[in-house]
C-alpha cells in the first residue's frame, strides 16, 4: 500500500518534469505555423529551417567555445588555488576562500551588469572574449569548492613522497596531484561547461552580435511564436542528453577502475 | 618553509587577483555609478530615494520576494518525498538511472524551458485540454501569462535541482539511525520528523538557499510566463537598462537586490552552521 | 558616465584593453542596429551574396536603449541604424548621423505622407529616411467581437470586452493610444497630461489578461488567450493572417498612432559607401516587399513601388492607406525628463493589480 502511494507519487513528479519536454518535443514536429494542439504533423520542415539559419549554428559553435573555454580556464584557476589553500598553511585562509567563493552567493544579473559597466568605463567593447571572462567569474568559485572538497591528506603524503624523490612543485603539481584529482577536475570541469552552456543574462548583456545560442533563441522566440524554437529547444535538449550520458560512462568507468 | 608558502601564494594568485579585477572593482563600480544621475553631474543618493518613493519599484522587491518564498517552499516540499522514494524505495541498481531521469529535463535550454511551460498552460494547451476533456470547466482557465505560470515554470526548475542536493544528503545518513529509533519504539513518523528530518536539514538549506539566490535574481521565466502583469524586481531592472539605458537607477536597484540576497545568507548562515556543530 | 570612466580606467590595464579590442568585428562587415524584422535572413541574404558583405546585426528596444549601446561603443562600430522616424532628431543631436545624400535615394517614390521631413529633415539635411510604417491601433479577431465596437477605443476601457484584451508592452504608442481616446494630440503631450492618461491605461490594464511583446502578442491572438491587442495592428495581424484569416485590426474613429521607422547612417562609419547601398537596397522594390513581409513582422512599406503580390496588398490594406494616414497621429516622442515619466507611468500600470 505505502509502496504503491510512492510508485504513483514518483510517476506524478516525473510527469510533470516532463510534461513540457515532451511538449517542446512533440510539437517541434508540428505542420503548421503554430505550436499549440491540435497537433497536424508531423513536418520536418522546422528542423530544416534552423539547420539552414547560420545565425544558429554560429551561435552554436560560439556557445560551446566558450564553454569550453571558459570552463577551462575556471578549473585551471580553481585547482590552482585550492591546491595553494590544501597543501600550504596561508595566513587567513578562511577570509580568502571566503573571497574567492563570493560570487557563487550573487546572481548573475548582478555579475553580469557589474562587469558590463566595468567593461564600458574601461572603453572595451562588447564580446565574446568579456562573455567568457563573466563566465570564469562564475564558475572559477564552483571548481574551487569542488576541487577543494576532494583533496585529501592522503594525496599529500604522495605529493611529499614524489618531491622527496626529487620532483619540483610543478612536477608535483602537473604529473601527481592533476591526475590524483582526475574525477574532481572532470566534474568540475562538466559542471562549468553545462552553466556556461545555457547562462542567458550576462550573454544578453556583454555580446554583440556575435552571440551565444541562449541569446539566439531569445532573439527567435522574440521574432514570433514559431515552431522553429520547439526545433531549436529539442535539439539542444538531444545533444546534451549525449553529453550528460557521456559524462555518466565516463564518470563511471573511472569509479570502477 | 619559507618558500614552500610562497608556492602556495603562487597558486592562489591567479585565482584571487581574478576574483578581485573581475568581481571586486565591477561591484565597487556598480556601487560608485548607482550614486550617480544619468544626466548630471555631481554624487547623488536620488535612485535610492526613487526606490524608496516609487511605488512600482518597491513592488517589484516585493512581488520578487513573495514569488521567491512560495517557489522555494513548494519545491522543498514536493521535492522531499521524490528523494526519498528515489533513494529509499527504489532499488539501488535502478537509482542512478532513477535520478538521472528525474534531472534530464535540467539539461533542455534554459529559455526554451520556459517557453514550453507557456505553451503547455495555454488557453489551447494540453492541460486545458485535459480540464475540459475531464469535464472539470466548460471554459477555458488562464493560467499563462499569471504570477501561478511563473511558479510553476521556477518549481519545475527546482524540483529537480532540490531532489539532487535533498537525495545526496539522505544517502549520506546511515540507515542505523532509523533502525535505532525504531528499535527504541519510535513510530515511523516519530522517527522521520525526530531523527531523519533534522539530519537532513543541512541539505534542505543548501538547496533552498541556491533556490533563493537563482529564483530572486531571475528574468527570463517571469518575463516569458508573468505576462507582465506584474514585474519582479529584475525585471524592472532589465527595463531601465533595455528601454532607458540608465544605467545608473538600474546599478541602485542591482544594489538593493542585492542586499536582500546578503540578507537571506545571513539568515540561512545560522542554520547552515548545524552542519559543523 | 565620465566620473566613473576615469575612475575604472586607473583600474585598467592596457594587455587588458588590446586583448579585448582584438576581438571587434572586422571592419569589412556593415554593423547595424537593428529593429526584428530586420534580422529576417530572407531579407539580408540577396545583399550580403550581391556585395559580397557580411550583415552583423544586433537588436534593441527603445531608441534610449539604442543610443546608450552606441554611446558605449567605440567610434565606429556602427554603420546603420534603425530609429523611430521622430526621434532621428535625438541622434543628429547628439552628433552621430551623417547627413544622406537626397539626390542617390528613390525620395519620390515614397508615400508623401510618411516621408516625415519634419523630423528627419534637420538644418536642410537628411538624416534620416523612412523605410516602413504602419499602425498601433486595436488588432482583433473578427469571429470573437464585435467589429463595429472596434471603431471607437472606448471599446477598451469598457466592461464589455474584460478579460478578452492583450497590452502591447511598449510604451509610447500605447499612451499615445490612451491620449487620444481622452482627446488629446499625441504631438502635444506634456506631463501635466500624465495623470488622466494614467487613469486610461489602468482601466486598459484592469481589463486586459497580459502586457505582451511581439511575439507573445502574435502568440495571445493567434492561440486564441486574447481577442483584442491594444496597440495591434497589421504588424501583428499580417504576418499570421494565413493561418488565421479572422485577424484583423481597425483605425478607430479617434484615429490611430503612426509608426514609422526611418535608416540612418552613422558620421563614423568606416564603410559608408556600403552602408548607403544598404540603405539603397531596403529602399529598392525588392527590399521593400521583403522588409514589409519580414518574418518577425509586417508593415506598409514606405515606398509606392515596393514588390508585394495582390494578396500581400490585401493584408496589409494597401489600397485603404490614404484614408488611414489622414487620421493617424504621430507616435509621441518625449524629452527625455518626459520620457522617464511616461517609462515610470507604464511600470505602475504594469504593477498595477
Amino acid at each position: 500500500m505505502r509502496k504503491a502511494a510512492a510508485i504513483a507519487y514518483a510517476a506524478l513528479l516525473y510527469g510533470f518534469i516532463f510534461l513540457p519536454v515532451a511538449m517542446l518535443i512533440l510539437f517541434s514536429f508540428q505542420g503548421s505555423q503554430v505550436p499549440v494542439p491540435p497537433f497536424n504533423g508531423p513536418s520536418l520542415k522546422w528542423y530544416q529551417a534552423i539547420l539552414s539559419d547560420s545565425r544558429l549554428t554560429v551561435a552554436l559553435l560560439n556557445s560551446i567555445a566558450v564553454a569550453i573555454l571558459s570552463s577551462l580556464v575556471a578549473v585551471v584557476l580553481g585547482f590552482l588555488a585550492a591546491w595553494g589553500f590544501a597543501r600550504f598553511s596561508l595566513k587567513w585562509p578562511g577570509f580568502w576562500k571566503a573571497v574567492i567563493t563570493l560570487p557563487l552567493t550573487v546572481s548573475y544579473l548582478i555579475i553580469g551588469m557589474g562587469l558590463l559597466i566595468f567593461f564600458n568605463g574601461l572603453g572595451l567593447p562588447k564580446s565574446l572574449f568579456a562573455l567568457g571572462i563573466a563566465h570564469v567569474v562564475i564558475n572559477m568559485p564552483l571548481c574551487f569548492a569542488i576541487i577543494l572538497s576532494q583533496m585529501t591528506a592522503n594525496q599529500a603524503n604522495i605529493e611529499r613522497a614524489a618531491r622527496d624523490l626529487g620532483a619540483r612543485d610543478w612536477q608535483v603539481l602537473v604529473l601527481i596531484t592533476a591526475p590524483m584529482l582526475w574525477p574532481a577536475l572532470f566534474a568540475s570541469f562538466f559542471l562549468a561547461v553545462t552553466f556556461s552552456w545555457d547562462e542567458f543574462i550576462m550573454a544578453f548583456l556583454l555580446t554583440r552580435f556575435d552571440t551565444t545560442l541562449p541569446v539566439e533563441i531569445w532573439n527567435l522566440l522574440k521574432g514570433g511564436l514559431s515552431p522553429r524554437t520547439n526545433a531549436v529547444g529539442a535539439l539542444v535538449f538531444a545533444v546534451s542528453v549525449i553529453l550528460a550520458i557521456v559524462f555518466e560512462l565516463v564518470a563511471f568507468r573511472k569509479r570502477n577502475t | 618553509m619559507r618558500n614552500a608558502n610562497t608556492a602556495g601564494w603562487l597558486a592562489a594568485a591567479p585565482a584571487l587577483a581574478f576574483t578581485l579585477v573581475f568581481f571586486i572593482l565591477p561591484f565597487a563600480g556598480m556601487v560608485l555609478l548607482s550614486l550617480t544621475a544619468k544626466d548630471a553631474d555631481g554624487w547623488t543618493l536620488a535612485n535610492y530615494q526613487q526606490f524608496f518613493s516609487n511605488r512600482s519599484y518597491w513592488l517589484g522587491l516585493k512581488n520578487s520576494l513573495e514569488i521567491t518564498a512560495i517557489v522555494t517552499l513548494v519545491s522543498i516540499v514536493l521535492a522531499y518525498p521524490f528523494a526519498w522514494i528515489l533513494a529509499h524505495v527504489v532499488p539501488e541498481r535502478w537509482q542512478r538511472l532513477a535520478l538521472l531521469l528525474a534531472i534530464l529535463p535540467f539539461w533542455t535550454s534554459y529559455v526554451v524551458r520556459s517557453y514550453s511551460w507557456l505553451l503547455v498552460l495555454a488557453e489551447k494547451g494540453v492541460i486545458n485540454d485535459l480540464i475540459q476533456g475531464l469535464g472539470l470547466a466548460d471554459a477555458p482557465i488562464q493560467m499563462a501569462n499569471t504570477r501561478f505560470a511563473t511558479i510553476t515554470g521556477f518549481v519545475h526548475f527546482f524540483v529537480m535541482l532540490l531532489t539532487l542536493t535533498i537525495y545526496a544528503n539522505l544517502k549520506q545518513l546511515s540507515p542505523n539511525y532509523a533502525k535505532a529509533a525504531a528499535d527504541l519504539g519510535a513510530s515511523p513518523f516519530r522517527t522521520f520528523w525526530h531523527v531523519i528530518l533534522p539530519l537532513t536539514l543541512p541539505g534542505i538549506m543548501v538547496g533552498a538557499f541556491l533556490t533563493f539566490v537563482l529564483a530572486i535574481g531571475d528574468y527570463i521565466t517571469p518575463q516569458i510566463l508573468g505576462g507582465n502583469n506584474e514585474l519582479v524586481l529584475p525585471q524592472v531592472i532589465m527595463m531601465q537598462i533595455g528601454r532607458r539605458g540608465d544605467f545608473p537607477l538600474s546599478s541602485a536597484l542591482a544594489i538593493i537586490l542585492m542586499l536582500v540576497i546578503t540578507l537571506a545568507y545571513v539568515a540561512c548562515a545560522r542554520w547552515l552552521k548545524l552542519e559543523r556543530v | 558616465m565620465m566620473k566613473f570612466s576615469a575612475i575604472a580606467r586607473l583600474a585598467a590595464s592596457a594587455s587588458l584593453a588590446a586583448l579585448l579590442s582584438a576581438t571587434s568585428a572586422a571592419a569589412a562587415d556593415l554593423n547595424a542596429l537593428i529593429w526584428c524584422d530586420h534580422a529576417d535572413p530572407a531579407l539580408l541574404q540577396p545583399f550580403e551574396e550581391a556585395n559580397g558583405v557580411k550583415v552583423n546585426v544586433k537588436e534593441f528596444e527603445g531608441t534610449g536603449a539604442g543610443l546608450a549601446i552606441v554611446e558605449q561603443s567605440q567610434p565606429g562600430d556602427w554603420d546603420i541604424m534603425v530609429i523611430d522616424s521622430v526621434d532621428v532628431r535625438r541622434g543628429v543631436e547628439r552628433n552621430l548621423f551623417e547627413a544622406l545624400p537626397e539626390d542617390q535615394l528613390p525620395l519620390a517614390d515614397l508615400f508623401p505622407e510618411v516621408k516625415m521631413d519634419g523630423q528627419t529633415v534637420i538644418d536642410g539635411k537628411r538624416y534620416g529616411v523612412t523605410e516602413k510604417f504602419g499602425y498601433n491601433t486595436i488588432g482583433f479577431n473578427k469571429a470573437k467581437v464585435s467589429v463595429e465596437d472596434m471603431q471607437s477605443l472606448a471599446a477598451l476601457t469598457s466592461d464589455k470586452y474584460k478579460g478578452r484584451i492583450a497590452i502591447y508592452d511598449y510604451y509610447l504608442p500605447v499612451i499615445g493610444m490612451a491620449a487620444m481616446s481622452i482627446g488629446k494630440k499625441t504631438a502635444e503631450l506634456t506631463e501635466a497630461d500624465l495623470p488622466a492618461i494614467k487613469e486610461v491605461l489602468l482601466k486598459m490594464k484592469a481589463n486586459s489578461k497580459a502586457v505582451t511583446d511581439v511575439a507573445a502578442s502574435q502568440t495571445a491572438l493567434a492561440t486564441g488567450e486574447a481577442d483584442i491587442l491594444v496597440g495591434g495592428g497589421e504588424w501583428v495581424t499580417a504576418g499570421i493572417a494565413k493561418d488565421n484569416p479572422d485577424l484583423d485590426f481597425s483605425i478607430p474613429k479617434e484615429g490611430a498612432v503612426l509608426w514609422s521607422q526611418s535608416l540612418a547612417m552613422f558620421k563614423d562609419s568606416k564603410n559608408k559607401d556600403m552602408a548607403l547601398k544598404f540603405i539603397q537596397y531596403i529602399l529598392s522594390p525588392e527590399g521593400q516587399a521583403r522588409l514589409a513581409t519580414s518574418s518577425c513582422y509586417w508593415g506598409m512599406p514606405a515606398s509606392t513601388k515596393a514588390a508585394l503580390s495582390d494578396d500581400q496588398k490585401k493584408i496589409l490594406q494597401f489600397d485603404k492607406q490614404p484614408e488611414y494616414l489622414a487620421r493617424a497621429q504621430m507616435y509621441p516622442a518625449p524629452s527625455e525628463d518626459l520620457d522617464k515619466k511616461m517609462q515610470d507611468v507604464w511600470t505602475e500600470m504594469l504593477q498595477s493589480q
